[in-house]
Parts: C-alpha cells; structure tokens; sequence
C-alpha cells in the first residue's frame, strides 16, 4: 500500500465539529486501509480502556502531576519486533522509573508504508537485532497492542511522529494505550514534505474526534501536542503559537484534556518563562473562544537540536534537562540519554536517562522563579509576540482557526524554522544570544512589531560581536551546532594571556 | 571548467533536514552546482535526478537509524542507471544503536559507497574529500587515499 498523503474528504475544511455520520464513513473507510484495522471494536475498546486502573490512564495522570505540582518522567523508545519492544516498555517501566511508558513507531510506520514496516520486522526478526527506529504498531495489530499494556504498569503513550495518524490512533486507542502525541500543525510542519496544511489538519480532527468520542463515552484519553517542531533552535514564541492553534482546533473536535510540548531553549528563565507564558495564552484564547472547560499540561523536552560526542557533556544535558523543567513548572518532562549524538540508545542508556533527569527533578523541587524580574520581563515578551500573530491568523481565517491556519501559513505569517515541508515559507531564522536565550534574527514575513525585533536584534548583536559572526543568516547556523561542540571550545580551560609566554 | 554537479538529499522516510541544508549552503558556497532534493527523498529519486543532471557525486544523509534499509541496493540502482562509477557519499547516523564507527563504515563501504562520514563530521572535512576524490578520479582512480 503506498501512502495516501492527501485525504480524501471533500467538504471544505473548517473547524467545525466532524458531523457523527460523516465520522462513521470515515472511519469505516480508515480501517480497512490495513488488514489489522479490522480488530478494531469500539464498544470492545471501551470495555478494554474501562478495564485499566487509573494509574494506567493518561488523562487521569496528568490531571494529578498538574494538581500535585509534579513533574514526572517520559522517555522515548520503540524497536522493530513485539518481542524487543515489550523489554523496552518494561525495562523503562522497571529500571527507568519512567512515569509514563512510551512507544515510538517507525518512520515506514509513520508514513503508512505499512509494506516497508513488514520487510523491516523481517530482517530485524532474521538479524536478532532491531532495523526499524520504531515499534510498527499497526502491522502488529490491537491484541499485540492490548500485550504491551499489560505488561508495564504505568500508563502509555504513542509517541508517533506522523501527519497520517488515523490507523496508529485507532489501534493503539483500542489495545489499551491513553495517549497520543501530535497535531495537525506541528507534525505537518515538522515531518512531511509534501502534504498540505490543509490535509495534515484534517488528518488530525479525525484523531481529535476519536479521542473525543471515547471522552463522550466515559473515556477520558490524553491528546498532546508536539510544539517542539523541527527541534532546532525553536524560539519559545513559535512553539506557543502552534500550542494554541493546535489546542483550538483539537477543542472544536471536543477534546478536553490535552497537553502541550516544547523542546527546552536551555536557558533557565526562558524556560520557565515558556511554561508559564505557553499554559496562560493558551488558556486565554481556548476560553477566549469558547472552550473554558479544556485541561492543559505543559511538557519540557530535553534539548531537541544536535547533541555532543561526549558522554559526559550529553549526561550534562540531561541532568540540567531535568532542573529545567522541573523548576519551569513543567508537568512533565520528555527524556533522552548520553547515546543521542548517535541516535536511537540501547534500553539501558535510556533507562539511566530517566534516573539521571528523576534525580535532578527531585533536587530541583519547589524553586520557582516567578518573582524574578527577568523571568517576569520575558514572559511579557513572550505575549507580546504571539498574541498579534494568533489575532491575525484568526483575522484571516474570519474566525475559523483551521483556514486562518492555512492561509497564515501560505502568507508567511505563521511561519517554522528549518521546516521540510514545502507548504511553509522557513523564512524565519532563530539564533542563540550572548546570555544564551534564543531568539529571531530574521522574522521572514512574521507580523512581529517593531519594538520585538529590536529587543530581539540587540540582544543578538550583542552575540554576533562576541563571537566575530556576521550578523545574518551565518549566526543562525552557527546556532544549529553551538551545544554539539566539544566542550573545550565552548568553555576553554586556557588563559588567553598564557599565549604570551 | 565549468562547476561540478552535486546531488543531495536525506533518504527514505527520514525527515531530518537541517543538517542537509547547511551542508547544501556549505557545498554552493564552495563553488558547487548543488541539487538539493530535501527530506524524505527515495533512493530512485536521488538517481533520477543525478541522471537528469549529469551530476558528478551524489551526497546521502540519513538521521534516523534506517539509513542501512534505505541504502541497501543504491549502487545497484546507479549502476542500472548507467551511473555506476559516480562518486557516492552516505553520512549520518546511519543505524540503529551505538556501534563502534568502524563496523558501520564497513557496512556502506560494503554497499557500494566510497565514503561514509560518521555523525559530527565537519563541512571542511566533506569538502577535502570531495576536492581530493574529484582529483584522484582525474588520475583515473576510484577515490584518493587515505
């Protein structure tokens, strides 16, 4: 089956709640995509979902990290056969402490080349060792799914990396697992080529409304929000844009419990302004436009762009990754190891990950700093710049949030950095300044005010000095690498002066 | 002499883009005709366009752990091709684990690549190989030495 990147649905998109009988056909029509979509039940599912004690529901979790001002613990992780991906959900589980049980799929998976997924289980089968990045959850069906949930004692999440979840969903909903991480927005414009806006949205108010059915039927499932992006150099700004455009269009679909990621910036105060900011403007504009009564968490990531070589430097990340989200207020955090320079880590660097970042976060408990000015300063900014962005998406859109959406995007007013989708402008460019916050040295056609990008500018050149980086496009780059360098060219251990002699 | 031709690209379902493209900006600066084909770019693709371009090399990044099921077969599809003598570079991280970098060099070089750079690779670093390789084919040789 090759993949279907453009959905078929012909009414105009709108934000509109999908009518029941359209979702019937639809989803119909989606599960005889794939063999394995015919276990799907949805009165079984119910029972199955119902089956699970609360400390296995997503939903219920995070509504008591957020109440109990916790911050809990969520790796990745997915390996191309049932049987070594049921350690690693149990190695994370036990070892790992992990709060939250992940399963990653593939990235045939995630592009629904469900053919590819198989030939990849193969040769991971004949090999003894995983080919695939991912667990490919679809080709093993609901009751490989229904296993895996049994087999861990925490609740878990699909962590899927797609714009085409609709199977994904369904079968992993209905093995047990009360999480879906993605959006219509963000994945669209972090992880596809060549699919529209349009069509990534819609894929996604059909995930929403699945999620929000069982949620009609007594099963409250969480939906997430993937904010991180394209993971390089995101300013905490764009991140909280897609947070709520995404958040509104998952509440016109009746989701009510809903989380929200971003990758850290790495500096203490903005990252702790960004949760903070990140929670509060979302509300804002879900109450703002009628959905007062939607929960929202708020996810750090640890650093999502180009990790060191080092060992030691990558279990630095790591453990400060940790104090960051937890003095940020974060309800969770979103884990790696000291493997990720070199990609996916074995079960046990991940699981160490998990212990080094629970470590931190348990030294870091209740420091907050909302009395600091600075942090009080950069909050302020952070409004400052998404409210005339989202104000104006909603001006284009005449109201409906998904056409604001596209046709934001294609005048470049919503706009990503370093995206590989061709829908988007990537005109803007973000870059670190002298004290380490990140910020925008050219906004491409973003509707930022002038008095933004002179902050943003000064603190920049500031940077572009120091470092003898032309002022431009140059010192974005130099950005994209800056924390993957060898530590003793970030922080040397000479005297300039002990040249002389 | 006119500007040698370069195609480029991040294979197979992989969408890990940013490094690409700064190397396609590195590669331009450097004075090469570069075809940048961008995220999630099939094997046949990356030949295509290399046929259509008369291109000289052509550079393969995978991120993503699947770069070995990706990659396998790709000289085979030049060589079917008639491109079976282009210069062929793979870099990344090319699969899944942490495994000692010689054992996967060995596993491209096996493929039919000529050079595969390890992750953290320095733009200079591709650059020399590609100035030294391009010489050394002019001496009617595979690839210069080490």
């Amino acid at each position: 089956m090759s993949a279907p990147l453009e959905v078929k649905a012909h009414p105009p998109l709108r934000d509109a709640r999908i009518d029941d009988d359209v979702f019937a056909d639809m989803r119909r029509e989606n599960l005889a995509r794939w063999p394995t979509g015919s276990g799907v039940d949805f009165e079984a599912a119910l029972e199955r979902q119902r089956s699970l004690p609360c400390h296995k529901q997503l939903a219920w979790v995070m509504r008591r990290a957020v109440e109990e001002k916790r911050c809990l613990t969520q790796p990745r992780g997915g390996f191309g056969t049932f049987a070594l991906h049921k350690t690693l959900m149990q190695m994370l589980d036990r070892d790992g402490l992990a709060d939250i049980v992940p399963t990653t799929t593939d990235s045939y998976t995630r592009n629904e080349q469900f053919h590819l997924a198989q030939k990849g289980i193969e040769e991971s089968e004949r090999l003894g060792r995983s080919l695939l990045n991912g667990y490919p959850l679809v080709n093993y069906g609901v009751e490989h799914a229904r296993q895996l949930i049994d087999a861990i004692d925490k609740p878990a999440i699909m962590l899927t990396g797609t714009a085409l979840p609709k199977l994904t969903g369904e079968i992993g909903f209905a093995g047990g697992y009360s999480g879906y991480l993605g959006s219509g927005i963000a994945y669209t414009t972090s992880y596809t080529k060549e699919l529209s806006i349009e069509g990534g949205i819609r894929n996604y108010q059909y995930l929403d409304r699945l999620a929000a059915m069982y949620a009609e039927h007594g099963v409250e499932l969480h939906r997430r929000q993937p904010g991180f992006l394209t993971g390089t150099n995101v300013p905490p700004c764009i991140a909280i844009m897609t947070c709520v455009l995404d958040a509104l269009l998952a509440a016109r679909q009746g989701v009510r419990n809903y989380g929200l990621e971003m990758g850290q910036t790495l500096h203490l105060v903005q990252d702790a302004a960004a949760v903070s900011a990140c929670r509060e403007l979302c509300q804002e504009y879900l109450c703002g436009l009628g959905h007062p009564d939607v929960f929202t968490s708020v996810t750090l990531l640890h650093w999502m762009g180009a990790w060191p070589q080092d060992d030691a430097q990558c279990a630095a990340l790591v453990a400060y990754g940790g104090t960051l989200a937890a003095i940020a207020g974060a309800a969770s955090v979103t884990t790696k190891s000291t493997h990720e320079a070199f990609g996916i880590p074995t079960p046990e660097a991940n699981a160490e990950g998990l212990r080094i970042t629970r470590m931190a976060i348990y030294l870091a408990r209740n420091i907050r700093l909302d009395t600091m000015p600075e942090f009080r300063a950069e909050v302020d900014l952070i409004g400052r710049e998404v409210r005339p962005v989202i104000d104006k998406v909603l001006e284009m859109g005449e109201g409906d949030v998904a056409l604001g959406t596209v046709r934001a995007f294609e005048a470049g007013v919503l706009d990503i950095p370093w995206s590989p989708n061709r829908f988007v402008k990537s005109k803007v460019l973000p870059a670190r300044d002298a004290d380490g916050y990140l910020r925008i040295v050219d906004p491409g056609l973003m509707p930022f005010s002038r008095e933004v990008m002179e902050i943003h500018e000064a603190k920049l050149r500031l940077r572009a000095r120091r470092d003898k980086i032309a002022y431009g496009p140059d010192l974005a780059v130099a950005s994209v690498y800056e924390i993957s360098e060898p530590v003793a060219t970030l922080l040397s251990d000479k005297w300039a002066e002990a040249v002389r002699a | 002499m006119t500007a040698r031709t370069l195609v480029t690209g991040v294979i197979g379902s992989d969408t890990h883009i940013v490094g690409n493209r700064i190397l396609a900006m590195a590669l331009e600066t450097a004075g090469y005709k570069v075809v940048s084909l961008g995220a999630l770019t099939p094997a046949q693709e990356f030949i295509m366009a290399a046929v259509e371009t008369a291109a000289d090399a052509i550079l393969v990044s995978s991120l993503y752990g699947q770069g070995e099921l990706d990659c396998r077969g790709f000289r085979d599809l030049c060589i079917e091709a008639g491109l079976g003598d282009i210069l062929l570079y793979v870099g990344g991280n090319l699969i899944v684990g942490k495994h000692p970098w010689p054992v996967v060099e060995k596993l491209f070089l096996d493929m039919g690549f000529d050079r595969a750079a390890p992750p953290g690779t320095r733009l200079e670093t591709v650059l020399q190989w590609l100035e030294r390789d391009f010489a050394a084919r002019e001496r009617g040789q595979r690839r210069a030495a080490e």
